[in-house]
């Protein structure tokens, strides 16, 4: 659907109307989850619900009180160990792969690819039964190891993709210099593809940051990451809805960073996962 | 020159993902073929067993139906709520709608699933306890077996869609205009431009979206782990959760891997079967 000669009224009517009803459906929720993490816990858990109350920051202060900041930092570390783990791994493996040609290329990269295409739970089990035999059982290393299951291949397809589009001029003319290929990788290829670079740490940060399936099977204490905690104070029979909300909304911070920061460099990242 | 310089830069990542990807995974077929519970220090060869237990047992056939149900549900809702959107942004909307749009799919699935639960509850959910009621319907969402699938599904229907609708953006864009313009000449309106330009444009990407639908439906876990534990019952009991109480409240670590081993089959066959339409079909729209 490409821009009219005419303009077609009720499509338009329609248009706005979707969009509109699109949006609150969007937001709400997490407006609503905003509110509630600002409430008491009795009014929280009001119906009809209070619309007028002074907020209270209670919640907030319990995630400092109750130590559950230690998960925070555990996210954080996961996290950012699997973006230097992705990226040191993955930005030679790409190149590589975006400098060959002919069959064994293809297949490569297309295994790299499939990956994304397997069930998390067919490598979850032995994953438990080989961390535990080495004894990384509830340790942040292992959960960061364990993420590069998604994100090694994630990083590798999406800089894949980006080295292969880079004019070959600039390999020529580092290897006419005398450049090895690891020297024409880190001072020519690499400085041109930061923001790429920098929008691949960005998404494998959000990927490791939210993901709960590893991180909740491989962790039982010491390591767990903020959704693993979130997913347990919602087991509990007394609920603190204020609490879970407050933690909720701080668990969001990375992905509203996202929103503020290279929105449509990542967003074209995430969609060319899938489509190119 | 024995070896490529290519090989050298490849071996790091070829080892991380046989260390976390294929060694799992060959482990995994060897684990289905064990007893082994966690509970008994006897392990031994069983062979077909756990296959069998597994096949023979109408949890594994009820979180089947589950998932199916899921799978039928959700990617319908996705569908048409991520086409719809990818049609609406690429004649309006500004970056920032587009923003918010998009947000959901950066936000930990562990708060969607939490959030859903908190309004959607039955005694103190603004939309499950005021809502609902004021509309004379009388249901315990979260509570009652079909309601509870439909209210899971319309949480991943909020947390996942935007991915959908990037997949169909992207794929919407590189629709040359000249058809639009050649279409219009020959008298079609919007709806035929729909129906004979677009969507035979987007075949590509459709399958694509599927697929990629088929596996997150068979990933999804904590959503409806945070919401109904696969309750009431088993009627959200999808593999992923059956695959979890088989593991870790059974304590049947040979089962467990046996669904494994079945769950990988079903993501390999759908795969297959998708990229087959593609060699057979025009690949163009989405630029393979």
């Amino acid at each position: 659907m490409r821009p009219p000669g005419r303009q077609n009224t009720a499509l338009s009517v329609l248009r706005i109307g979707f969009l509109g009803a699109v949006l609150v459906f969007v937001i709400f929720p997490l407006v609503w989850l905003a509110i509630a993490s600002l409430k008491t816990r009795a009014a929280a858990l009001a119906v009809p619900p209070t619309v007028i109350f002074t907020p209270d920051f209670a919640a907030y202060e319990k995630i400092v009180a109750s130590g559950l900041l230690d998960a925070f930092l555990n996210s954080f570390t996961i996290a950012i160990t699997n973006v230097l783990l992705s990226l040191l791994i993955g930005v030679p493996a790409a190149y590589a792969l975006a400098r060959m040609r002919g069959a064994l290329q293809e297949n490569l990269s297309f295994w790299v690819l499939s990956i994304r295409l397997a069930p998390l739970f067919a490598v979850i089990l032995p994953l438990y039964v080989l961390f535990q035999q080495l004894g990384l059982l509830d340790t942040r290393l292992a959960v960061s190891l364990a993420h590069l299951t998604l994100t090694l291949p994630l990083s590798v397809w999406l800089l894949m993709t980006y080295f292969r589009a880079m004019p070959l001029d600039l390999d020529e003319a580092a290897m006419l210099d005398g450049a090895k290929p690891w020297q024409t990788l880190l001072m020519v290829i690499v400085p041109v593809a930061r923001p790429m670079i920098a929008s691949v740490a960005v998404i494998v940060f959000i990927f490791s940051w939210n993901e709960f399936l590893l991180a909740f099977f491989l962790t039982s204490r010491d390591a767990q990451t903020v959704p693993v905690v979130v997913a347990g104070l919602a087991g509990t029979m007394s609920f603190d809805w204020p609490l879970i909300a407050a933690i909720s909304i701080c668990s969001m911070i990375p992905a509203l960073i996202f929103v503020g920061f290279a929105q449509r460099h990542i967003v074209e990242g995430l969609a060319s996962g899938a489509v190119k | 020159m024995t070896l490529d310089w290519r090989f050298w830069f490849l071996i790091p990542m070829i080892m991380a993902l046989a260390t976390v990807i294929l060694f799992p995974t060959a482990y995994l077929f060897w684990m289905s073929t064990q007893h082994w519970l966690v509970t008994d220090p006897d392990r031994y060869f069983a062979g077909l067993d756990n296959f069998l237990r597994l096949l023979g047992g109408s949890d594994f056939w009820q979180a089947l139906r589950v998932t199916g149900a899921y799978l039928a549900l959700s990617t319908i809702l996705m569908l048409g709520l991520g086409m719809g959107l990818a049609l609406t942004f690429a004649r309006a909307g500004s970056g920032v709608m587009r923003a918010i749009v998009v947000m959901p799919l950066v936000i930990p699935p562990v708060v969607a699933g939490f959030t859903w639960r908190f309004l959607l509850n039955g005694e103190i959910g603004f939309i499950g306890a005021f809502l609902l009621p004021m509309t004379g319907l009388d249901v315990n969402l979260l509570a009652e077996p079909r309601a509870a699938l439909v209210s899971v599904v319309i949480a991943d229907v909020w947390s996942r869609t935007p991915f959908m609708f990037l997949i169909f953006l992207a794929a919407l864009q590189s629709i040359p205009r000249d058809y639009y313009e050649a279409a219009r000449m020959d008298g079609a309106n919007p709806f035929h431009e729909f129906f004979f330009v677009t969507l035979p444009m987007l075949r590509g990407a459709l399958f694509v979206a599927v697929l990629f639908r088929l596996v997150d439906a068979i990933n999804t876990f904590e959503l409806i782990f945070v919401m109904t534990r696969g309750g009431p019952g088993r009627a959200t009991q999808i593999l992923s959760i059956f695959g979890w109480r088989t593991a870790f409240q059974e304590l049947d670590f040979g089962q467990a891997a046996a669904l494994g081993v079945v769950m990988l089959a079903i993501c390999l066959t759908a795969a297959m079967l998708v990229f087959r339409q593609f060699v057979k079909g025009d690949p163009g729209t989405t630029g393979t």
